[in-house]
């Protein structure tokens, strides 16, 4: 891959059902206690699922401290911002920017980017119109005659589903390169990865990642029901009584830049980005591939991208979904790249849920946390490995990693795989 | 930035209400026919705005052979797989077992959301009220068919391209609302530049010609309401211009590493030379009236593409004929371009097919690659009375016949993201003209 320059992680922000901030998240990872319990957001009683994790206490206007924007965003979008507002905070970026000159300030601001994972929508958000097709009583032209009395003007706007981005952008005053990533799962990693190519190739010096969504919502809990992808009530990663995945909602953000800016303003230097790789199974939007061909290919381009060699990684976070197939061809992926050489493995999704576009990044946030203290839980759910994926070195135990590099895992719908390799910064 | 892997355009392919292939739209464009009617897929008769520029004439029951596959796909779904299937065809080449890692595939999708008849049916079972009852849901037909499920996700279109064609690689689905195609052609060049791919298969599609997508437009008063006159409603850069036309459709891109195209001797429309990518971070839905953001998108493609603004020859503009977009839009080009923006023929493509939204920008890179082939500006159609604040070399009366070496494609998302495509003659990469006719 031509070029290497590292890109280094200069501020973490997340918020999920565990908590409303990395270290906060982490504590209850270690503590071996999950956050998942029943939905509140509607009445769940008879409902074949109802267990999720949602944030708890959910007030947008605290959060943001802005009651205005609410008009603009929606639950998800608030998720994102809040994640992004503390990343950039801890960075210390635009403290140091407000002290620029203007003309320094400008080129500042257009040399930080943007990159933004995000659920994409949500079935709520066309609610918004039953009111109206109630008025109309199905009769179309009623429908377009009494639309502007009915619905909020601002509609199309609050459902944009790159609407972190466009606020962050705005919030902060930052122009730079930029993205918004539709696509599912793996959208917060890609937003990490895209980010850290563009600071290799110099299409901006800083940027803000962002994976924000908010799936926990009755439409989707009934589809993800009916595919056979949702657990009764615990997510039990790799386990041979595995039944499903859980949804969970939240955000996290990373600031990441090339070391020269970090440098330039004396930023606190958590960590790095060494590498990514990516590939898709394509048989689909369901269907993943038995032998998990796509995401063994992904780690061996994550591994080549950054020139490591898999004896190097320290720990592998996988996505560990606790779905029968995807927790199986991950199994069978990870064997085939690291043979008998594996580093210990975990996952955090019986801790918060499945974040979809959010749990890439949100994960990677919680692999620099383990990288930083040298110490990783388990999963705590895992009460007997399946037999089908012996060898898999996976337990409910904490762990010391065997280096100070993660490898941590995305998929998603389509089969795509998203790899990830980051380090924690020496000292740290 | 001289070992910079270099990205040809290799293969073409659009479905748009200016026709449903290239070489139809092309010749749609040539005459300057605005393709605007009254809208004919639903009853529009009540809504403020009832014309748009559809796609006629499409064959939704089989774009491609493959009919199970369908089932997984709603209208724009299926306007990539036409779309697509005719760029890799025009580009001669298909990923196989061996390369289909090397393949990449990157899309600019509309908005997530049930198709309008699935969302009436919910409604009738589950929300007649006028709010969701989800006791109801639980035995409505519609929330218990995961088919509606598919077809809703915004991962859905480039999943089934990657089924489609056997694409293995880096595959990415994004939106940055009207920006979104041309983001998606931007990262697509990337792939290739960067190593990532060899291969991308790069475009946009959209659909939102439909009551929900209408209304959307109709709540911000965006669009033309000019019911009577649809021909005249799309009117870039014109003193008397009141709003954009919605279109729909889907445009695709085959972008193949350069050295390897000739190669094989592939025909090469042009060189993909150069992406912007910036963030306006003023307002939601304002463009602000200095240009600032368009401005350094621009100046981001031509540096990227190694031109100076004196290399330009046509910038397809974005020019949605609003007020607000092509004032801050011209005033974008007259900063960027300065003394020489009155050399630079510049012309708006939405005249003809009106706005593709999330397929506007891959649509019209489309045609800035056409436009280099055949050594012709498309035209700005409607343009009777320029707007004095749109002081620009527009490119109106008839297309013209120019030899471009390079053209430019701006696309500006509401949400601030703007998009900028520096596309480049092949005879000035390495004297070669783009081959096989």
């Amino acid at each position: 891959m031509g070029q290497t320059q590292n890109v280094v992680i200069t501020g973490t922000g997340a918020l999920c059902a565990a908590g409303r901030n990395p270290a906060a998240i982490w504590d209850v990872v270690k503590a071996g206690v999950s956050a998942l319990s029943d939905i509140r957001q509607w009445d769940t009683a008879g409902w074949p699922r109802r267990v999720a994790g949602e944030i708890p206490d959910f007030d947008a206007v605290s959060l943001l401290k802005d009651r205005k924007i609410q008009k603009f965003i929606r639950r998800s979008d608030v998720f994102g911002l809040y994640a992004a507002e503390q990343a950039i905070a801890e960075s210390g970026l635009t403290a140091y920017r407000d002290t620029l000159e203007e003309a320094v300030a400008t080129h500042f601001n257009d040399r930080t980017g943007v990159y933004v994972g995000s659920g994409g929508g949500s079935y709520q958000s066309q609610y918004d119109y039953f009111p109206l097709l109630s008025a109309a009583q199905g009769d179309l032209q009623t429908f377009g005659r009494e639309l502007g009395d009915t619905v909020n003007p601002m509609w199309l706007l609050r459902t944009l589903p790159n609407n972190v981005l466009c606020h962050v952008g705005i919030r902060h005053g930052l122009k730079g390169s930029n993205a918004c990533i539709t696509n599912h799962s793996v959208s917060g990693m890609l937003a990490i990865i895209e980010a850290a190519q563009a600071l290799r190739y110099e299409d901006a010096e800083r940027v803000v990642a962002v994976g924000h969504d908010a799936p926990v919502e009755p439409q989707a809990v009934l589809y993800f029901h009916q595919l056979g992808l949702l657990a009764q009530d615990t997510i039990r990663s790799f386990d041979r009584n595995r039944d499903g995945s859980l949804f969970g909602e939240g955000a996290a953000a990373l600031m990441l830049e090339t070391p020269a800016s970090a440098s330039m303003r004396n930023a606190p230097v958590l960590g790095e980005v060494l590498g990514s790789g990516y590939a898709s199974d394509g048989e689909g939007l369901l269907a993943i591939s038995d032998d998990g061909a796509g995401l063994s290919d992904a780690m061996n381009m994550a591994l080549e991208d950054a020139q490591l060699q898999a004896s190097e990684v320290g720990v592998i976070v996988a996505h560990a979904n606790g779905t029968r197939q995807s927790d199986a061809s991950e199994a069978a992926a990870i064997a085939r790249v690291f043979g008998a050489e594996s580093p210990p493995v975990t996952g955090f999704k019986w801790v918060f849920g499945h974040l979809i576009a959010a749990s890439g990044i949100i994960e990677t946030v919680q692999a620099l946390c383990g990288l930083r203290e040298r110490r990783f839980p388990g999963i705590a759910t895992l009460r007997e490995l399946d037999p089908a994926l012996a060898g898999l070195r996976v337990s409910a135990a904490a762990f010391t990693p065997r280096s100070d590099v993660a490898l941590v895992i995305s998929r998603g719908f389509g089969g795509t795989n998203a790899v990830v390799l980051i380090r924690a910064a020496s000292g740290g | 930035m001289a070992s910079k892997r270099r990205v040809a355009v290799t293969g073409l392919g659009l479905v748009t209400p200016a026709g449903n292939s290239a070489d139809q739209a092309w010749n749609t464009l040539m005459a300057g026919r605005s393709c605007v009617a009254p809208i004919t897929r639903f009853d529009a008769s009540g809504f403020p705005v009832r014309i748009a520029a559809e796609v006629k004439g499409f064959n939704e029951a089989a774009p491609i052979a493959e009919r199970k596959q369908l089932k997984f796909a709603n209208r724009s779904h299926r306007f990539a797989l036409a779309a697509a299937e005719e760029a890799m065809r025009d580009a001669g080449i298909r990923p196989s077992p061996e390369t289909r890692r090397r393949w990449g595939c990157a899309v600019g999708t509309g908005m997530m959301g049930m198709e309008f008849a699935d969302l009436l049916r919910l409604h009738r079972h589950s929300a007649a009220g006028g709010e969701l009852d989800v006791r109801r849901l639980l035995e409505d037909e519609v929330a218990l068919d995961p088919m509606v499920f598919c077809r809703s996700q915004t991962p859905a279109g480039v999943s089934l391209l990657l089924r489609h064609f056997g694409i293995g690689g880096y595959a990415t689905s994004v939106h940055t609302a009207c920006a979104s195609g041309g983001q998606a052609v931007g990262t697509a060049m990337k792939l290739i530049r960067r190593g990532t791919a060899d291969y991308v298969l790069a475009g946009g599609f959209d659909s939102m010609i439909t009551p929900i997508g209408l209304a959307g437009f109709c709540l911000l008063s965006a669009l033309s309401p000019d019911n009577e006159t649809p021909q005249r409603a799309s009117r870039p850069f014109d003193a008397t211009r009141n709003g954009f036309v919605l279109g729909e459709g889907a445009g695709f891109l085959v972008l193949e590493e350069w050295s390897a195209a000739r190669a094989r001797g592939a025909r090469i429309y042009a060189e993909l030379a150069g992406d912007g990518n910036s963030l306006s971070s003023y307002r939601i839905t304002d463009s602000h009236p200095s240009g600032d953001g368009p401005i350094q998108s621009m100046q981001q493609a031509l540096a990227d593409a190694g031109a100076s603004p004196a290399d330009v020859t046509y910038v397809n503009a974005h020019g949605t004929s609003t007020q607000m977009n092509d004032r801050s839009e011209a005033a974008a080009l007259r900063a960027v371009f300065d003394a020489q923006a009155k050399g630079i023929a510049v012309s708006s493509t939405k005249s003809v097919m009106g706005h593709l939204i999330a397929a506007a920008g891959a649509v019209e890179a489309v045609i800035c690659a056409l436009a280099i082939r055949h050594s012709t500006l498309p035209v700005n159609a409607n343009l009777s009375e320029l707007d004095p604040e749109c002081e620009l070399n527009i490119v109106r009366g008839e297309p013209r016949g120019r030899r471009i070496n390079i053209a430019i494609s701006n696309s500006l998302g509401f949400g601030g993201s703007n998009s900028c495509l520096a596309l480049r003659n092949p005879e000035e990469v390495d004297g070669r003209p783009g081959g096989r006719a």
